[in-house]
């Protein structure tokens, strides 16, 4: 592919900024300063009005945020990129890392999602968590979540997005464990954790590859400087950065963790699960555009991995009778989408970005949406236990309609917009591609229609003692301003005006030439689109749904609802063999060890278990390893010289 | 016949003076001055001394003289036995620093009941009347300080031998005390004496090691002088199945030093078994000293075979970070679990040696070795300050069982805790993190690919077992009795708090640090 | 005269001395044999010496010996409080660290 670089790929070259734009550090700061303050000083301390300064901080972020967007949007498109020196942080001789902000217009928008979606989840989770001991606790952390991401995307360098990166990672670590009195929640919040480092190994690897090919790490150095580098060093930065991005965005194969997050609290799952960490990954890959650009393999690669996700995502999301695992799912499979625009280059960058801002908005509405039915149903998250809810918890069914018809792409609504471009862009990529998002959009059609019939429609089957109601307005108004969203977050699209505003970060695509007009390809997706929801209509709704799930189902729902047999693979790729080595060592102190440490680190315990035994407390044999390893040493130095 | 005085120059060798000074006098000491007096005047006497010694470390490093091509600074001095260098007054200055705050440890007598972590008589039987009466009258071994500071001397002589007798003999003036500080807990006696045996044992079949490398390298070259070794590795002089053989021995000794696999079998039985002040103090300040020396002889006597030793340290590289990793997660004693951590960063440490990157373009790869050293050392003694509090009936509470649910129990003790755990597992904005990109970027650039790949990888499963502390402490509930954290005297919370601080403060602010390593220098020849 | 046979010897005392620790189970005999290890480094140092025709390693030789004198001290201390109170001068006895 010969594709002139200057147009392709434009060199990230901030200028210096003024009036609000010199303010920008406060919007990261703000967070931090109320995480700071709630959990230096306490629970018990703070617990009367932590909620109120967790709210108030990211409130005013935004409000900083979105003066300063409309400072950046009054300049001129070639001064749209702001950067502002901060601190550095390494400096020896030559060798010195900056830490800075870079705001442009693709740090904008996340700006604005990031704080806008995160105030108002912060509002609702004052009425959700209002019965917790811990809530200060809980905002504490939550702001510390949104300081980090603001930080990842506001940086202006791969090690700052590091930084946030750890920063996401620990803060959602801390989240999904926060009733950690359930062991579930305990290990899923390990999980999590373990599957995140296999992905910041990515990001860690990338970096320094960076460093050591370009001798800086911030965006502006690396995007001059890629043009030169080798095409080996670029297909493997791309790739590592791949891996970064699947491990934080729960893309296959480092998608398993993703479900058993769902174990956190609802509005966690709202904001980090849906809305903004798990888009981390989308948005590392177009802010390294300038990477993919200059290679295939690297472009390649994300497109698969997007397209594999979408339809595993879906599917999974299909058999899930847990509405948070369904709606987990679901993200996997849009963020799927997000990837595979991502993947397609210039063309689908905008569109990528596009999607994940809509379904910010969508999303984030029906997981709130799905806390507020939870709160109704004493926390029961089962759909096999709802129905006939609509007249129970009126507001939230149809704040959550709003989202359904969002996501599945009814005409009109945001959705519909933003998926229906990458489907577009994908058919003008690859008919296969093209096939493989078209069906994602059936697959999602369908079990959103599913969900929505079990847990609104039908009949009762409430537990016994179940009085559902609807939610106090703290928790209504949220739903209410993010429905909104949903309905109308495709006027970004307005005179292309989101593809336009992104040009100056991802550059500008020629248009492609496909071989159906445009509105074909759209009537297309509403037909698929039909055709998922009268499926379910006709399975679900016309049947009778069963209180427990049905044992005797088809191959594919078993497999859909053991997530695809991820975490089986995982079992017997790693845990499987490690078990088997520990078994048999009865002397192993598995009552405790065990008991503490299950899952993915399995492996290597039972290996750590077996090899232990080398220490056997005999000071002879330690000096045997001495004399071997003596030997070792010996025969290294020899081989060198005789080879 | 004439007699020429050897020429020494006293005030470039004052801070190693000094220490050695302190611990002779802390010998009169304890032979003159009356025993209620002795913690008193041996404690302050170490402190002093120490802060002597680092004031006389700063005067010597704004007072080295610039060689050569300007890009080494010192001079050799004491008949050329002694580099007193960059480098090696950088390791000095670290030594004293931590030294000085592993003192503290050592003086503190809060923890438990009034008494030192030291037997009260280490000749009175473990469980006999005697040890008892011991006890009771108050008795302590304020030998430890002297002790002590023999052992730091040592150390402070080890990194800067410029020649390989005077080398040997540091080695064993940092060792020999070493050995008997271990036997001396107060608590669990049997494992602090099993813990002295076998650090004997192995440390004196490995200096056997070292020496007879010593032997075959002066076979080769003729000269224990680094300049002449490193003359006659040059130009390849001399029979090459000495050189290999003797850099294969010496290597052996320093490796064990450091606790580099497999030579690190010691590390986790005298780690726990030691006292922890003990442990806290040789953990940071041995391994130290150990690269320090271990850096200066083979980047400037093997210097220019290094084709030939490189694989060698590869391999151990990888081995050592891959048993510090892996053992680490199935230990159940937070010593042990430490231990091997420390095992691991010996691993990390071996990965920057051997990028052998000379700087010029970005960070050398001695300065990000001694940046790391830093680094490491302060959450140790930090790490282990942590142990001590830890304390159930029968002195401290080392089984991991024991920290569950430490996090509700005691918040700021489970969240310091925590913070030397994130920082050893290397998370950004600690100091763990700025020492590991420094060390894995020096060797990137100096081209050790495979193994930045394979430390990054054990690095993640490194920081499993980290996590799994964490977990413990704030994810699971008490098994039994709550373990009680014991309120330090001011001495051990001066050393939290500056350990805690020094790791803040190196993942924020590296660069003063970075500079400082970076003006050391390279070693003068 | 070769120096080759001196050279082979205090190789051989090496060994003899390496292998000692590794097989033998009182912990007198096992310092014996690192004593003996010592030596035949001396032996070794002395020979290079007369090769060289200087001095150094006579020198280092005076050393080597100052220093195992020093670690007798201290061994045979460690030693002793372990026997008093195992009543036994086995290193296999003192493995209650392991793992």
């Amino acid at each position: 592919m010969n594709i002139s670089l200057s147009e392709a790929a434009p060199v990230v070259s901030p200028t210096s900024g003024d009036g609000v734009l010199s303010l920008l550090w406060l919007i990261p700061a703000l967070p931090a300063l109320g995480a700071l303050v709630i959990l230096v000083l306490g629970n018990r301390r703070t617990s009367p009005w932590a909620h109120w300064l967790g709210t108030a901080t990211v409130a005013l972020s935004f409000l900083i945020g979105l003066v300063a967007f409309f400072q950046l949007l009054g300049r001129d498109e070639s001064d749209r990129s702001v950067g502002q020196h901060l601190w550095t942080w390494f400096e020896a001789g030559s060798f010195t890392v900056d830490l800075g902000i870079l705001y442009d217009p693709l740090s904008s928008l996340f700006v604005l999602l990031i704080t806008g979606v995160g105030s108002l989840i912060h509002l609702y989770s004052v009425g959700y968590m209002a019965h917790d001991a811990a809530r200060a606790r809980f905002f504490g952390y939550l702001n510390l979540f949104v300081a980090a991401m603001l930080v990842l995307v506001l940086s202006d360098g791969y090690l700052g997005v590091f930084l946030g990166w750890e920063g996401v990672g620990l803060a959602s670590y801390l989240l999904i464990g926060f009733w950690h009195h359930k062991p579930t929640a305990a290990t899923a919040a390990k999980k999590a954790f373990v599957v995140n480092r296999v992905g910041d190994m990515g990001m860690v690897l990338a970096t320094t590859l960076m460093f050591a090919t370009f001798g800086t790490v911030s965006f502006e150095g690396v995007s001059e400087l890629a043009s030169g580098a080798s095409q080996t060093t670029l297909n493997i930065l791309a790739l590592l950065l791949l891996l970064a991005a699947c491990g934080k965005s729960a893309q296959v194969p480092l998608q398993s963790w993703l479900l058993d997050a769902m174990e956190g609290p609802t509005p966690v799952s709202a904001l980090i699960h849906a809305a903004t960490m798990v888009t981390a990954g989308v948005y590392l890959v177009v802010r390294s555009n300038f990477i993919y650009e200059l290679t295939e393999v690297g472009r390649t690669a994300v497109v698969i991995v997007g397209a594999v996700t979408l339809l595993a995502g879906a599917i999974i999301g299909c058999a899930k009778d847990d509405i948070k695992k369904a709606l987990a799912g679901s993200t996997m499979s849009q963020i799927g989408y997000m990837m595979l625009a991502a993947g397609l280059g210039v063309a689908g960058y905008a569109f990528a970005i596009f999607h994940l801002l809509t379904h910010g908005f969508f999303k984030a509405n029906m997981f709130l949406g799905a806390g507020s039915v939870m709160h109704a149903m004493d926390d029961d998250v089962n759909m096999r236990h709802y129905g006939a809810l609509q007249k129970a918890v009126p507001v939230t069914f149809l704040t959550f309609a709003m989202g359904y018809l969002a996501i599945i792409g009814f005409p009109g609504f945001s959705g519909f917009w933003s998926k229906d471009k990458i489907i577009e862009t994908a058919f003008g990529e690859s008919l296969w591609i093209g096939l493989a998002a078209l069906a994602g959009a059936g697959i999602t059609a369908f079990y959103m229609t599913r969900l929505m019939i079990m847990t609104f429609l039908g009949r009762k089957r409430w537990e016994p003692g179940v009085h559902p109601h609807e939610s106090p307005k703290v928790m209504t108004i949220p739903l209410i301003v993010l429905a909104a969203l949903s309905v109308l977050g495709g006027v970004l699209l307005l005179g292309d005006w989101i593809v336009d505003w992104l040009t100056p970060v991802v550059g500008h695509a020629e248009h492609h030439e496909l071989p159906l007009p445009v509105i074909a390809y759209t009537l297309i997706v509403v037909a698929v689109v039909a055709v998922g929801v009268a499926v379910a209509w006709l399975l679900v709704a016309k049947r009778d749904i069963p209180r427990e799930a049905p044992q005797k189902v088809s191959f594919v729902t078993r497999a859909a609802r053991a997530d695809l047999y991820g975490d089986a693979a995982n079992e017997a790729l790693l845990m499987r063999p490690g078990n088997n080595l520990v078994e048999g060592l009865v002397t192993f102190d598995d009552d405790y060890v065990d008991g503490v440490v299950d899952g993915t680190g399995s492996a290597a315990i039972g290996m750590s278990g077996t090899f232990r035994r080398i220490q056997t407390g005999y000071v002879r044999s330690y000096a045997l390893s001495v004399f071997a390893g003596a030997l070792l040493v010996v025969l290294a130095l020899l081989a060198v010289n005789l080879g | 016949m004439s007699f020429e005085a050897p020429h020494i120059e006293y005030a470039t060798l004052s801070p190693l003076l000094i220490v050695f000074g302190v611990a002779l006098v802390g010998v009169l000491v304890e032979a003159f001055v009356p025993r209620r007096l002795r913690y008193l005047v041996q404690s302050v006497l170490a402190l002093v001394g120490l802060v002597a010694a680092l004031a006389a470390t700063i005067w010597v490093a704004t007072d080295l003289t610039v060689r050569g091509d300007g890009a080494a600074r010192g001079s050799i001095v004491a008949e050329g036995a002694i580099a007193v260098d960059g480098p090696s007054v950088f390791v000095w200055g670290t030594l004293l620093l931590l030294s000085l705050i592993s003192v503290l440890l050592f003086a503190e007598r809060h923890l438990d009941g009034g008494l030192s972590a030291f037997a009260g008589q280490a000749a009175a039987l473990p469980g006999t009347e005697a040890e008892r009466q011991a006890s009771t009258r108050g008795l302590e071994h304020t030998e430890v300080y002297p002790l002590m500071m023999f052992a730091v001397a040592g150390m402070m002589l080890f990194p800067a031998s410029n020649d390989l007798l005077t080398m040997f003999v540091a080695l064993e003036i940092l060792s020999l005390p070493l050995y008997l500080l271990c036997g001396l807990a107060r608590r669990r006696r049997l494992l602090s004496q099993e813990a002295a045996l076998k650090y004997f044992m192995l440390g004196a079949f490995s200096s056997g090691f070292f020496l007879y490398g010593v032997a075959l390298v002066y076979g080769f070259s003729g000269s224990t002088h680094l300049a002449a070794i490193a003359e006659a590795v040059n130009g390849r002089i001399g029979g090459q199945g000495l050189l290999l053989g003797g850099i294969a021995l010496i290597a052996v000794g320093m490796l064990f030093k450091v606790g580099a696999a497999p030579f690190h079998s010691w590390t986790p039985d005298v780690y726990q078994g030691a006292p922890t002040a003990v442990t806290a103090f040789m953990a940071a300040c041995t391994k130290i000293a150990a690269f320090g020396a271990l850096l200066r002889l083979f980047y400037v006597a093997f210097g220019s075979a290094e084709r030939d030793w490189t694989p060698m340290i590869w391999i151990v590289a990888i081995l050592t970070m891959a048993v510090g990793s892996v053992f680490a997660l199935s230990q159940t004693d937070i010593k042990r679990m430490l231990a091997y951590s420390s095992v691991a960063h010996a691993g990390f440490l071996l990965v920057g040696f051997v990028g052998l990157h000379e700087g010029g373009e970005g960070i050398s790869s001695l300065q990000s070795v001694l940046f790391y050293l830093v680094t490491y050392g302060f959450m140790t003694v930090g790490a282990f300050a942590v142990v001590t509090l830890v304390r159930d009936a029968g002195g401290e509470a080392n089984h991991l069982a024991r920290w569950a649910g430490l996090g509700k129990e005691s918040p700021l003790v489970a969240g310091i805790f925590a913070f030397f755990l994130l920082a050893m597992a290397g998370i950004p904005l600690t100091s763990g993190f700025t020492g590991k990109w420094a060390v894995f970027s020096s060797a990137a650039q100096g081209g050790a690919w495979p193994l930045v790949v394979i430390a990054v990888l054990l690095s993640v499963v490194a920081a499993f077992f980290y996590l799994r502390v964490i977990v413990l402490m704030y994810f699971s509930d008490p098994v039994g009795d709550a373990p009680a954290v014991a309120v330090p005297s001011i001495l051990t919370t001066v050393t939290i708090a500056i350990g805690l601080a020094a790791t803040v403060v190196l993942g924020i602010l590296p660069g003063p640090v970075l500079d400082l390593a970076a003006d050391a220098g390279a070693f003068i020849r | 005269m070769e120096a080759e046979p001196f050279i082979v010897l205090s190789a051989i005392l090496f060994t003899i001395g390496g292998v000692g620790v590794l097989t033998r189970r009182n912990a007198i005999v096992v310092f014996m044999c690192v004593e003996l290890m010592l030596n035949a480094c001396n032996l070794a140092l002395v020979t290079f010496a007369r090769v060289h025709g200087n001095l150094d390693g006579q020198v280092a030789a005076f050393f080597v010996m100052v220093v195992a004198a020093a670690e007798v001290v201290v061994g045979l201390a460690i030693i002793m409080t372990i026997f008093r109170t195992r009543r036994s001068a086995s290193v296999d006895d003192a493995s209650l660290l392991k793992y």
